[in-house]
Parts: C-alpha cells; structure tokens; sequence
C-alpha cells in the first residue's frame, strides 16, 4: 500500500488547480464572480466564506458537477468546461451531505467505489484492508455504516474518496457535527494524504481548521477577497487569529443566507 | 459492464435489506388473488323486493322462478309500490318486482301479461345486468305459461335459435380474461413505482452527487438502475402465471418464450418513464405523485377494466401511447388464442417505438452536469 501511492496517476506538473475568471451566474444573480487562483500539488487549500458566499457553488464547477459560465478552471491538467468525465477519474469528492450509503456494510461500500473507479478485484481487496487497517475498522468490516458514529463515518468517506489515488481530493465542510478531537483526527487524515503528493481542497466553517491549511482563501459575495498564508493573512488585517480575519472580510457581505 | 455490475451488486445488497423486498415478492401473489375475485363482471345476490298486487297463484310461481336463480334474492314484500320505492332510496333493493292486480286473468285470457320493473340505476353496469336478468326471467315465464300448442305455433313460425360458440373462452369465465391483463397491471404498479423511487432516494440521500463526481456513465448507471426492478417483473410474470395456472386455471395455451420476450421488451417502457420521472423530480413525493398520475391513466384505459373499444375516439388516441394497453392485448392474445409473433407484431412495433422514445429521453434529461 505504501508504494502504491508514490506515483499518483494524475499527477500533473505545475499547478493542479488554475481558475482564471471563473464565474457562475444563476439568471441575474452571481454566485461566483470571477475568481482566479492556482494550488500546487499536495498543497491544503483552505476555501473558506460565509454561507451564500459561493463556496460550494465554485467548488462544484471544480468537480464537474456544474458548467462555468465564464472564465477558465483546469484541474489535474484538464479543463472544467470541456472534459469534466476526464476530471472526475482524477478527484476525490466528499460531501457535506454524508456520501457513503448506510444500507451497505463498509466493505461493500469500498468495494463499490472501488468498482465504480474500475478498480481490480485484487486491489480492492488489498486496498480495503490497508484502510480498514489504518482506520483501525477491521473489527467493523461487516458493520453497516449507517450504525457508525458520525466521526468514524467520515474519516471512511474520506479514504474512501482516496481510494483511487485521486491528484486533488474536495472537501465541502467535511467535519460538521462532530467534536473537536475528532476534527483533529481527521486532520492527521488529511496531513498524511497531503505528504504523499495529493492535493486537498477543503471548504469549512471551522477558523481554527483554516490555521492548518497552507493557503486560506476568503469568499465574500462570490467574489475572492482574500488569499494567502494564514500567517501572512492575519499580519495583513492585523488579526490575532484567523477568526478576526473572516470577520473583518465577511462583515461586509451582501450575500448571506 | 464491469461498473454494471458493481453497480447491481450494491442495489441487491440494497435490496436486501429494504423491507419494500417483501412487497416486492408477496404482493404480485396477494394482488392477484383479491384482485382476481374482486373484479367480478357476474352479478349475484341483487336484492328483489316485491310488491305483489294480485296475490294469485301465477304471480307467486313468478317470485319463486327469481328466487330459484343465483342472481336475485328476495329481501322483502311489501304491500304498496310507494313502500318498495323507500326500498330502493335507502340502497336496499337493487329491483322492484310489481305484479300488477289481475296478473293472473291477463295472462290466462292473453297469453300475455305485464309486470312492472323498478332498477335502482346508480350503478349503471348493476342496473343493466340486473334488469336484463330480470327481463330473461319474465319472458322464460310467460314463454312457460301459455299453452304447449300455442308455444309450438309460435316456435314454428318464427323458429330461430341462435346458438352462440363462444371462442377462446368457451364458458365466458371472467378471470379467464382478467387475470393475464390483472398480471401486467400489478407488474406496472409495483416496478414503476420502486423504480422511480430508488433514484430519487439517492438524491435524497445526496449518494447521487456522489455518483456525479465518479467516472460513471450515464448508460452505466441506468442500466444498473434498470437491471434490478427488470429482473423483479420477470419474478411477477412468473408468480402470476403460476397463480392463474394453479389457482383460477386459466388455460394457457399460447407460447410463454414469446410472452417472456414480449414482456422483456414491454419493461423497459414503464422503467424507462420511472427514470425519465426520478431524473426531473428533486423529491420522492414529487416523485410518487407524476408516477402516480400515470399509472392510473395507464390502468384506467388499459382496456382492463372498460373495452378500449367502447371509449371515446380521443381516449383511444391517448391509448395509443399506453404501454401497458398493448402488453395487455399482448397477454391475452398469446395466453389465451395462442397468437403468434407475427400476430402481434403491431403492439410489438408499438413498444418498441415507446421503449426507445422514453429510454432515450431519460438519458438525455439526466445530467450529471447541471448548467
């Protein structure tokens, strides 16, 4: 398993996300407007914006869930517009309604995404018990996941999205509703998948979770206004701490839900 | 057809663990049953009341002939016709027999004799059979009544005796010819409405977003979504044809390969519409309600219970995009005739334009890219 992920079959030289002027109008109404930005490989990019500010809107055109209206977006080297099939074989997507089905056991539900993502019977096999090993669920392979807590289940949907060795993996507000040793765990997910080359692009609503992105972006209004380090974010707005500076930028907003 | 399979594999494990599994197997079993003896075309047991003004010996052998068939029986007497008609307001008679005073001498000076017939006509199927039973009874008894010369006389004159041969179904058994199309009915009820909901459940759910953002095909994924509620209509055949065959004995004399084949291709027209519905609703109660107002149009003038034959031109034009009329016609022709393919190479035809029409417009209205 640990040489399996070395060599990320969507790895792409330069950067792994470029967005150039992406917008996403719905009648008259802009959701995103025009935003422009670019993540390098395994980077943690933290997306963050009050609701209504267009977060998941941007994201789900990243993903090919949903046609830009104007501006340019590649991932993984193609772009979001014209070969959004092609993006979908090199991401990883979590929800932040939980995606795993919780009428099938954790094995049948590895053994579907890995399918799905035409995995071999042979490396699911191994690959699901590398991850039920990992995650310590060995004992609970036969469980259905609707039974597990909240913490275990997403820590599950989080490998399971992996499982194929995605080049960037999305992340809409995956830690809701659980507490905080919990995120923590989470995060350590995240470092590890970051370490081995795979790019997390991550939306949140927890400001202590944007301290430990690499890069923090602020949506207000559909529009990105702010981008940078943490650090260098809370220099720029004179800010104690990451809470401060959303407040500063999000105060401002029209859009909120 | 790798990702098919992964696919079927999740919606049968799915399957079952979903108390709809249940529905699924014993209800085509139990709707067969009720709804066998339930859509009943014979009429037993109307209630007779009587009101017998000339109280002669004739007009009691008369009430005795209605009562010695299974089709009426004798509720009450009552002295007056105005009596009777309370009878029939308050629901309690289904036909008032009046033997009017002096019954008895019409009939022995006339050879001829007049009742009077009252037919509650709310229901007008009820009413109908019931006064042409009653009117059947009469004549049987004035025929009886007048003297054997005169009878012979009148036979010779006018002698014609129309002897019907009734085809396919020689002793007009109703279930005979209600059960093959009951089959197809309860199939169309059930698959549709599991087939429609199972997607919508993983919009729902939000699964379906999931699914979006993997490198599925959309024929991929409909088929997987298809192959599973095909399968369950293949069980539904099978159990109704075992029913009819055990239970009502319904002759089956046609060719079930050819029945098997026809009703492969007849599914995918009501699944496809169950795709075609999940794939423009957001919600199952959205959902439940377009399917719903489909399948009873498509029960309603599937030829079932009303002959197609006897509605209006523009019902029958509607008709002509109803699945399930022409796997009916299907049924009955191959179950109960022994029709061949070549017989029922027009409904066939029909299908197979509906199935490619429905199946291609669900492919094209999901998206697993919105705009």
């Amino acid at each position: 398993m640990s040489g399996a992920a070395t060599q990320l079959p969507g790895a792409v030289a330069g950067p792994v996300i470029r967005a150039e002027g992406l917008t996403k109008t719905f009648g008259a109404f802009t959701a995103v407007d025009a935003i422009s930005f670019e993540v390098a490989a395994g980077e943690i990019f933290g997306f963050l914006g009050a609701n209504g500010a267009g977060k998941t809107t941007a994201m789900r055109m990243l993903c090919g869930l949903l046609t830009p209206s104007g501006g340019v977006a590649s991932v993984a080297g193609f772009d979001v517009g014209r070969e959004p099939e092609a993006i979908k074989r090199r991401i990883g997507y979590m929800s932040q309604k939980f995606s795993l089905y919780d009428d099938l056991t954790v094995r049948e539900n590895i053994r579907f995404y890995g399918g799905v993502y035409g995995l071999r019977t042979t490396e699911i096999r191994a690959k699901t018990e590398a991850l039920l090993g990992r995650l310590g669920l060995a004992h609970e392979r036969d469980a259905l996941v609707g039974s597990l807590p909240l913490g275990w289940k997403q820590k599950l949907a989080f490998s399971v999205a992996l499982l194929h060795d995605p080049a960037v993996v999305f992340l809409d507000e995956p830690t809701g509703g659980v507490d905080p040793i919990t995120r923590r765990q989470f995060w350590d997910l995240l470092y590890e998948a970051a370490a081995r080359g795979v790019t997390v692009f991550i939306t949140t609503h927890y400001l202590d979770e944007a301290e430990y992105c690499d890069r923090v972006s602020i949506m207000v209004d559909g529009r990105m206004a702010a981008l940078d380090t943490p650090a260098g974010l809370k220099q720029q707005f004179g800010a104690a701490d990451m809470n401060e500076v959303f407040l500063q930028l999000a105060r401002g907003a029209k859009n909120t839900e | 057809m790798r990702i098919v399979w992964f696919l079927l594999e999740k919606e049968f494990h799915q399957l079952r663990r979903n108390r709809t599994l249940l529905l699924l197997l014993l209800a085509p079993v139990v709707q067969l049953l009720v709804l066998s003896n339930a859509a009943n075309y014979e009429i037993r047991n109307l209630n007779l009341v009587v009101v017998d003004q000339d109280h002669s010996p004739a007009a009691r052998r008369l009430v005795d002939k209605f009562q010695y068939t299974p089709y009426f029986r004798l509720v009450a007497v009552r002295p007056s016709v105005r009596a009777a008609e309370q009878d029939l307001l308050r629901d309690r008679a289904d036909v008032v027999l009046v033997v009017p005073r002096h019954f008895e001498r019409a009939l022995v000076r006339e050879r001829r004799a007049d009742v009077q017939l009252l037919v509650n006509a709310l229901n007008s199927v009820k009413a109908g059979l019931a006064g042409s039973y009653a009117a059947s009874i009469v004549q049987a008894y004035q025929g009886e009544a007048r003297p054997a010369t005169v009878a012979a006389v009148l036979a010779g004159r006018g002698g014609l005796e129309v002897v019907p041969a009734y085809w396919y179904n020689p002793r007009l058994n109703y279930k005979t010819f209600m059960v093959p199309g009951l089959i197809f009915q309860i199939m169309t009820l059930i698959v549709m409405f599991l087939a429609t909901l199972n997607i919508v459940r993983e919009k729902e759910i939000g699964t379906i977003e999931q699914l979006n953002v993997t490198p599925i095909r959309k024929w991929q994924f409909m088929l997987g979504k298809l192959l599973p509620f095909w399968l369950a209509g293949f069980y539904q055949l099978s159990v109704g044809l075992l029913v009819a065959r055990l239970v009502f004995q319904v002759p089956l004399v046609g060719s079930l390969p050819l029945l098997y084949a026809a009703t492969a291709l007849y599914l995918t027209v009501p699944l496809g519409i169950g795709l075609l519905i999940s794939a423009s609703s957001r919600t199952q109660q959205q959902a439940l309600f377009v399917a719903f107002f489909f399948l009873i149009i498509f029960v309603l003038l599937s030829g079932l219970f009303t002959p197609i034959e006897y509605m209006p031109a523009w019902a029958q034009a509607l008709d002509r995009l109803n699945p399930l009329a022409y796997i009916i016609r299907i049924a009955r022709m191959v179950l109960l005739k022994g029709s061949t393919a070549r017989d029922i190479a027009g409904p066939l035809g029909a299908l197979l334009l509906l199935a490619l029409t429905v199946n291609a417009l669900a492919v094209w209205r999901y998206r697993k890219t919105s705009g």
